[in-house]
């Protein structure tokens, strides 16, 4: 009977190994093989040439200049929202704009690439471009800026605001001089995680960016935009190993971006930890 | 001295016979005691009356009545979950801050009502101080912790002064004055505690609220704080929340005792008498208060 | 003395204040300025939410119109002959020639993927996590913690790129040629070159793992130990004290968790389009055929769609996103009312971090 348990709990850990191998062998695939195709390619050629040229220099800026426009977009607006529904929205508020929040979370992104593209490029004009892309990718992130926001905010102890209330310190400089130094942090973190989100994403950028061979431009409006996830998908589905290893290196280097991001905000959440934790609870 | 415990609310009550003597007319004859209240004191800080306090359907005080004379430090004492933290924060509108809360009954400020509809309880905060149980400075300096509500409520004079004035006075210049720029943080906790109470100083405030100032802090920290609550009975007043019986022995000029009461269903904090707090420890009126200072109950 | 007695002899107007009389006396002239301002902030995701689900009925209204119940019944959805023939006119909207919308082998594809890669993913997910969580030493599981973070931010055109180059060819030479010869229905047939409904729903399983097992670990770290050890008292084996205790402890949070992956899944459009071989009107007859599901479709026909000069391909396909977006929200939202039952606090996950 002892040998039994013994077994079966030998056999149950060894299954749960075997799922964790599972888990982490396709990951170890997937950046070896993109790193593998991408090796013909790679050079400093691929950063210094455009996409007529077997570079990809003008995806790279492309998608960086996306990622300024989301940073300013839905960085602006949602961490605004964040600190308005931890600091300042009554209760009931507060829940019915958190449960929008949530489900526009859950919005599939191709949705939101169509909806783009027959409003925003359509409708209102604006041709494939860089806003119609930022506002787009930003609709995507917007609800987890304001999550990490009202979250880290929240995660500052109460007490401080009591302190700050019974000092008569007025609620807009208790959030902004006493609230915020503490969850600077964790909101910092949350946008770098939204930049990684963005950096990923294609299908709304699909029919809103549109590609150009050109570099990109500041034009808000008809002038379409070059971008890194753009490139592996058109050119994985041409003919050639050297179109295949292109769209491998442009994979590859999203894939950098979003792990450094994703790092970074790693760092940025172990310093938040760090500033609440001498505080009184 | 002597006093009267006043249990309940009633005009009925007779006069203190204590050694002053009448020295104003009494204004507010509907208070429990008028001719106490006012003896040497001039009109009450705060007058309570017939206070009701929920925290949504649990009603946490029942019908608490009680003044709070100026220059005096008043304790209120009582077994954990009697409401004494409930009701010192009743008296700066901090309930506030917690959404479903209910206050009725009438609590006057300087003979102003404190929950009137024109108050704005912001401003009423900067004129009553509070300490809280467990020191919380923000994260900032030392300098900032005590610079920042002078500076964004503006007030006059020069800001340095009034820093090393606040600091002075809550007896912990001494000892910073050379790190003022350092993190709050890297005070010890009784140090922290004193830095909370320059910290309300420094908005000059008529009244300082202690919440169990000393309640994580150890006996040498406490000691100090007991002291520097003496020295500032001269020019403020002062409510202390205590569960140690001895230091509101030690401090205070008059204990109000809370208890919990049961017997109307859930547990409703209620206040069974208060007095001059030598009064309260020696000769109490109320069995309860007896059995609780003489630890039989609590 | 009663209370309700008491306090009828209360001096002075009641205190009671309303809660709008509280908020007003909490904030100053210029809070309340800046209140609005981020207010208007705040209420910008609910904007758009209700602007997208309202431009998304009205693209796909002349569809819904045209089509009727035919949506839910036809097998085929082609574009018809968009550069000639006369068009079709069904209740006062026209259709290019020989067009026919339905969304039921969209629907098919992503049903059917999306259960696959629920169905791979959450035993993995959930084994995986217990080994994480119990079985690594303390100081490696914050490392642990970013690799799933990274995991789950790999973006799915990369899943694609790996799934049609590398995995899907490896499957199709291993794993899939040895089920075939099992001879079992519908899981028979030809591996191909490895694109088709199998791999990519392993792909969607794979891109659905990080997202159940990092709330899946977080859930049995939060587990309090004093729960554990009770069971370890009882002279339970690690596994048993897993499978008896651990587990059913976070049985609603792990559910939860599965439908924000189930959400992730029923919408990936990307990952899909690459590696599904992209067919469109098919039923697959075997697990290794080439199909479509709704999100990848309408990224493939979009382009195809626009030149439909009467404009029904444009409004069919926004029938068929109107689809997508309630199955997902009906996913989610039983997702919430689980959540609800048992918090699992912390980020939503539904974007893939």
């Amino acid at each position: 009977m002892r040998r039994r348990r013994r077994f079966l709990d030998l056999t149950f850990w060894g299954l749960a190994l075997l799922a964790f191998v599972c888990i982490a062998l396709p990951s170890l695939s997937i950046v070896g093989s993109v790193i593998h195709q991408a090796v013909p390619v790679l050079g400093w050629s691929l950063f210094t040439q455009r996409t007529n040229a077997l570079g990809i220099e003008n995806a790279i800026l492309g998608s960086l200049l996306l990622l300024v426009g989301v940073l300013v977009v839905a960085g602006t607006i949602g961490v605004a929202g964040g600190v308005y529904l931890a600091e300042f929205a009554p209760a009931r508020l507060q829940r019915f704009l958190r449960f929008f929040s949530d489900v526009l979370a859950g919005m599939p992104s191709i949705v939101v690439g169509y909806i783009g593209y027959v409003t925003l490029v359509v409708a209102f004009h604006w041709g494939f471009s860089l806003l119609a892309a930022v506002v787009a990718l930003s609709v995507l992130v917007l609800p987890y800026i304001v999550k990490t926001t009202e979250v880290s905010f929240r995660q500052v102890p109460t007490t401080l605001r009591e302190a700050a209330a019974g000092l008569g310190l007025p609620r807009s400089k208790t959030v902004w001089r006493i609230l915020l130094p503490p969850a600077a942090s964790g909101v910092i973190s949350g946008l770098i995680v939204a930049l990684a989100i963005s950096t990923g994403e294609l299908a709304p950028l699909l029919f809103t960016a549109g590609f150009s061979d050109q570099n990109p431009t500041l034009q808000l409006l008809h002038h379409q935009v070059p971008y890194l996830t753009s490139v592996t998908f058109t050119d994985l589905a041409l003919p050639g190993a050297r179109a295949h290893a292109t769209a491998a290196a442009a994979a590859a280097v999203s894939l950098a971006i979003v792990v450094i991001l994703i790092a970074a905000g790693r760092l940025m959440t172990v310093r938040a930890r760090r500033a609440t934790r001498g505080m009184a609870l | 001295m002597t006093e009267l415990p006043s249990i309940r609310v009633g005009p009925s009550r007779s006069p203190a016979s204590g050694p002053q003597e009448d020295k104003l007319p009494s204004s507010e004859p509907s208070v429990s005691d008028p001719a106490e209240v006012e003896a040497t004191h001039g009109p009450s800080v705060f007058r309570v009356e017939n206070l009701f306090f929920y925290y949504g359907d649990h009603l946490a005080l029942r019908d608490i009545t009680l003044d709070i004379r100026p220059r005096e430090i008043t304790s209120l004492i009582g077994p954990s979950g009697c409401g004494k933290t409930t009701f010192i924060r009743c008296l700066n509108r901090l309930n506030d801050l917690i959404p479903g809360t209910r206050l009725e009954g009438r609590v006057e400020f300087d003979g102003e009502s404190l929950y009137g509809p024109d108050v704005r309880a912001i401003e009423l905060r900067r004129r009553i101080g509070m300490v809280f149980q467990k020191p919380n400075p923000f994260p900032k300096s030392i300098y900032e912790n005590v610079a920042l509500a002078p500076r964004m409520n503006r007030m006059k004079g020069n800001l340095d002064d009034v820093v090393e004035e606040s600091l002075v006075r809550a007896a912990l210049w001494d000892e910073v004055k050379d790190k003022l720029r350092a993190s709050a943080f890297s005070l010890s906790g009784g140090q922290q505690q004193r830095l909370c109470i320059a910290r309300a100083i420094a908005v000059r405030p008529e009244v300082i609220l202690m919440d169990e100032p000393c309640s994580a802090l150890d006996p040498v920290a406490t000691f100090r704080i007991e002291e520097l609550m003496e020295d500032l009975k001269n020019d403020y007043t002062i409510v202390i929340v205590t569960h140690n019986m001895q230091q509101a022995a030690r401090v205070s000029d008059r204990t109000a005792f809370f208890t919990v009461d049961t017997s109307q269903g859930g547990r409703t904090g209620v206040m069974v008498e208060i007095g001059a707090t030598s009064k309260i420890f020696t000769a109490p009126s109320d069995q309860r208060t007896e059995d609780y200072i003489t630890g039989r109950f609590g | 003395m009663t209370a309700t007695a008491e306090r009828a002899t209360v001096p002075g107007p009641p205190s009671g204040l309303s809660a709008r009389a509280r908020r007003r006396s909490e904030l100053t002239g210029r809070d309340v300025t800046v209140s609005a301002v981020l207010a208007v902030a705040a209420f910008v995701p609910a904007a758009a939410l209700v602007w997208l689900t309202y431009e998304m009925a009205k693209q796909a209204y002349p569809a819904i119109v045209f089509n009727g119940w035919r949506f839910f019944t036809t097998k085929t959805f082609t574009l018809g002959n968009l550069y000639g023939g006369t068009p079709i006119v069904h209740h006062g909207y026209q259709a290019a020639h020989g067009a026919q919308y339905g969304v039921l082998p969209f629907l098919f594809g992503t049903v059917v993927s999306s259960a696959i890669a629920v169905v791979v993913a959450v035993p993995l997910s959930v084994g995986g996590a217990l080994f994480l969580a119990d079985r690594v030493p303390a100081r490696l599981q914050g490392a642990l913690g970013t690799f799933l973070e990274v995991l789950a931010g790999i973006p799915s055109v990369v899943f694609g790129l790996w799934g049609v180059f590398t995995f899907g060819p490896l499957m199709s030479r291993t794993g899939f040629k040895w089920l075939a010869a099992l001879h079992i229905p519908w899981l028979s047939g030809s591996p191909g070159a490895g694109q088709g409904l199998l791999t990519a729903s392993l792909v969607l399983a794979v891109m659905i793992i990080p997202i159940i097992a990092s709330t899946t670990r977080e859930l049995f770290r939060s587990v309090p130990p004093l729960t554990k050890e009770g069971a370890v008292a009882l002279g339970l084996t690690p596994s048993e004290t897993a499978r008896h205790v651990t587990i059913p402890f976070v049985r609603t949070g792990i559910l939860a968790a599965t439908i924000l992956g189930l959400g992730r899944a029923l919408g990936e459009t990307i990952a899909v389009l690459i590696i599904s071989g992209n067919a469109l009107n098919i039923y697959p007859h075997s697990i290794f055929d080439p199909f479509s599901t709704m999100a990848a479709g309408i990224a493939a026909i979009l382009d195809g769609a626009l030149t439909d000069s009467t404009g029904m391909a444009l409004h069919a396909l926004g029938e068929v996103g109107l689809v997508l977006l309630l199955v997902t929200l009906l996913a989610n939202l039983g997702g919430r009312f689980l959540t609800r039952r048992f918090s699992v606090g912390g980020l939503p996950v539904g974007r893939g971090i």
